[in-house]
């Protein structure tokens, strides 16, 4: 289903829209590779869009960018050279910065009756990106919408690229969050959280009772749902937030459960199409210390092993995939961003605290990063490597 | 009377404090005293100053609690009866004056939910101990069966609910299995302060004094944050969730019943004893340790001395039970008045943190 776009919907994006920025730490020609990117905020309430290199014990701020309120996730376009800063709920921009010099480029508006979740992804060629909006006045059934936008590369007419509204679906839930887009480009796979919010409530949750999330699978073409899973009516209160998705498509979802502290439920799943949804304990103390609460979810290089990082339990958790087992656990005081990165992870933490983990010599290096200042890394940390 | 005691000390406090504003404003900068980096000094300091023995008193009052729930059932009286509440009281009061510290032991196994499940908002406890005494299952009071029941039954609200009634004792001689109830409650809470006590004083001192990335902490720095946690967010838990919850915009939207303890009566004693108990924390006239205030600047330390006396003042002549003050002249205004100055007094923190390099928590606050 085309829809027709209304020229406010066409947003040309452009270098050079913005002529300044806060400060740039390093030139483009001292970038070195892999390009980490987050969010971050300090404690005056300033929020940032800051990218860094690693080394072994230490980590170089490249440029440091202040946005218009605070962002989750960063989506990375390769083939532009851009990354794009989500809004967290319930914000309402998309900013997009060049990937080698880490400068603004611009800034786009939803409309008016819609906001982000924090999340979006690049088609694998580039053409498109996916975001999940919440439509609020729909309050008769599911707010949640995924809308497509049409990526173009440089032409005449626009010097960079252009992001175009072309199509808006359900998301066959209410909440939705993090989305993937599977390996051959066809389905997205959408974690409905299914928490209910308006935007004049703030971020207070609505329907905790009623909540019911979901994963579903959409075609990435007609929108059209080709499978969802909700979990056992039991924890229905487990709200499913995050997910990643190995070279062998199996996905872990990680979850946030809005019942009881003392309450035993999963916090992770993981999922191949087709099959029922599995779910995967910790042993105590390990799945008690876990405080109901997984704030992001990554495999590592080999799709082997996958982190689960618990902010509010102050630990990362590791487990292996295939056979779903707890390995071990770390602690992180306020760890949540994580990265896959040479033998292990890279953790970002809301103390500022910056973390490589190498997973078979079960080793932890704290980086020092003196030169970011004080900062708080927001939850999710995403990675560039040309 | 513990209350008084404490009054004193922290006048006392208070004028120390001005004389050291007095005398700081003197001396050159190099002799001005910076904060504390010494972690682990800090950390090992409130553990064996403050926290292992607030545990050692409650385990030692609930000790006294399960003896006085068990000559109740023994001797269903009016003396039994009003010994057993005077000990509840005793081990309600040593457990509010460490309820702060939500972390280490006191998470293991559950025990924080099941020695003091509140706020019970749709009434899950008093239904479930209802249901569990009409079906007066003897094998469910075992001590090892007990610990599996619901959280809602195990601890000081279940407890409170059978003891303060005003048909109590004929109830207890009515139904002999609901004392055993009471006694195995009473028991219960007695083996968690055990336990907590125990665990801390073998194990997690250890852990407090050896913090580094190699143990459960991160480092000592890490540990110490646990104990700023215990301090900054119970004042905002105090603030919010024993008394804005309860006493409402006016008097005639107080929600008494909301309260934690309202059974008892006790409920501004309970924040009266929580708001002693992190004026110790935070620092204390007559010890000589190294206390929490070590970690924050020496004018922030002022700003908060004051944001506690300010509170002291106008917590200290109110009654123990919300009830009793919203029958006073302007008690609700009262009430409004702490819930300022508890306000307050986290501002204070929250400023006097951005002057450290210390970091509470961001995503485990507010996530997504």
């Amino acid at each position: 289903m085309q829809m027709k776009l209304d020229r406010r919907q066409f947003i040309t994006l452009t270098s050079g829209l913005f002529s300044t920025s806060v400060f740039t730490v390093a030139s483009a020609s001292s970038l070195k590779t892999p390009v980490f990117l987050s969010a971050a905020s300090d404690g005056d309430d300033n929020h940032w869009v800051i990218g860094f290199s690693q080394s072994d014990k230490a980590s170089t701020e490249l440029f440091r960018h202040s946005l218009p309120g605070r962002a989750h996730h960063i989506a990375v376009h390769e083939g532009l050279g851009i990354y794009l800063v989500i809004a967290r709920r319930p914000g309402k921009y998309l900013w997009v910065g060049d990937l080698e010099s880490g400068e603004p480029l611009a800034e786009i508006t939803l409309p008016a009756d819609r906001h982000l979740y924090g999340h979006g992804v690049f088609s694998a060629d580039g053409n498109y990106f996916y975001a999940p909006e919440n439509a609020w006045q729909m309050i008769n059934g599911d707010s949640g919408r995924v809308v497509v936008w049409e990526v173009k590369r440089a032409d005449r007419k626009t010097p960079r690229f252009s992001m175009t509204r072309v199509k808006d679906f359900p998301s066959y839930g209410t909440g939705p969050h993090e989305l993937l887009i599977t390996s051959d480009q066809r389905t997205l796979v959408l974690a409905n959280g299914g928490i209910r919010t308006h935007p004049e409530r703030g971020r207070k949750k609505l329907n905790i009772e009623s909540m019911q999330p979901s994963l579903a699978y959409i075609n990435a073409i007609s929108g059209d749902l080709e499978e969802q899973h909700l979990l056992d009516g039991q924890y229905h209160k487990a709200s499913i937030r995050h997910m990643d998705q190995n070279q062998s498509g199996l996905i872990v979802v990680g979850m946030q459960y809005e019942g009881e502290p003392f309450d035993r439920v999963p916090l992770l799943v993981t999922h191949q199409q087709g099959e029922p949804l599995r779910e995967l304990w910790a042993p105590e103390p390990q799945q008690g210390q876990m405080t109901q609460y997984v704030g992001s979810v990554r495999f590592d290089n080999s799709g082997n092993y996958f982190a689960a990082s618990c902010p509010r339990g102050n630990m990362i958790t590791f487990w292996e995939a295939k056979s779903g087992d707890f390995l071990r656990s770390v602690r992180s005081r306020d760890g949540c961003g994580l990265c896959a990165i040479d033998n292990g992870f890279l953790f970002t933490a809301g103390t500022g605290r910056i973390t490589y983990y190498d997973v078979r010599q079960d080793s932890m290096t704290s980086l020092d990063s003196a030169n970011s200042g004080k900062v708080f890394w927001d939850n999710h940390l995403s990675v560039f490597a040309s | 009377m513990v209350y008084n005691e404490n009054r004193s000390q922290l006048e006392c406090r208070i004028m120390k404090n001005i004389l050291s504003f007095l005398v700081l404003g003197l001396l050159p900068g190099w002799l001005i005293a910076q904060p504390s980096e010494n972690w682990t000094e800090v950390n090992l300091s409130i553990t064996d100053g403050q926290v292992i023995p607030r545990y050692t008193a409650f385990e030692s009052s609930s000790a006294g609690l399960a003896a006085a729930a068990q000559a109740l059932c023994q001797a269903t009286n009016a003396m039994n009866l009003e010994n057993a509440r005077k000990s509840f009281h005793a081990s309600m009061d040593a457990w509010q004056q460490i309820q702060h510290v939500q972390f280490g032991p006191i998470t293991y196994f559950n025990w924080n939910f099941r020695l003091h499940y509140w706020p019970d908002e749709k009434g899950t406890g008093p239904r479930q101990l209802d249901e569990l005494i009409a079906a007066g299952n003897e094998e469910v009071l075992q001590s090892d069966n007990f610990s599996r029941e619901s959280v809602g039954v195990q601890g000081f609200p279940a407890l409170e609910r059978l003891l303060f009634d005003d048909e109590s004792l004929l109830a207890f001689r009515e139904d002999r299995y609901r004392c055993q109830a009471a006694q195995t409650i009473a028991l219960n809470i007695s083996e968690i302060a055990s336990g907590v006590r125990q665990r801390w004083a073998d194990e997690f001192r250890t852990t407090i004094a050896n913090a580094d990335e190699r143990g459960f902490f991160e480092s000592a720095e890490d540990a110490t944050i646990d104990f700023l946690k215990a301090q900054v967010e119970s004042v905002r838990r105090i603030q919010q969730q024993k008394l804005e919850e309860v006493i409402g915009e006016s008097a005639a939207r107080a929600r008494v019943r909301r309260a934690e303890s309202w059974r008892s009566g006790r409920s501004l004693r309970n924040i009266k004893l929580n708001v002693m108990a992190l004026k110790s924390l935070f620092n204390d006239s007559e010890s000589q340790s190294i206390e929490l205030s070590e970690v924050f600047q020496a004018e922030d330390i002022t700003v908060i001395n004051e944001a506690f006396a300010q509170l002291n003042s106008a917590l200290t002549p109110l009654p123990d039970s919300f009830e009793a003050v919203l029958m006073e002249e302007q008690g609700h205004e009262k009430l409004l008045q702490i819930a300022a100055h508890l306000d307050a007094l986290f501002e204070a923190f929250e400023a006097g943190l951005k002057n450290t390099d210390l970091y509470l928590g961001f995503n485990s606050l507010d996530g997504d």
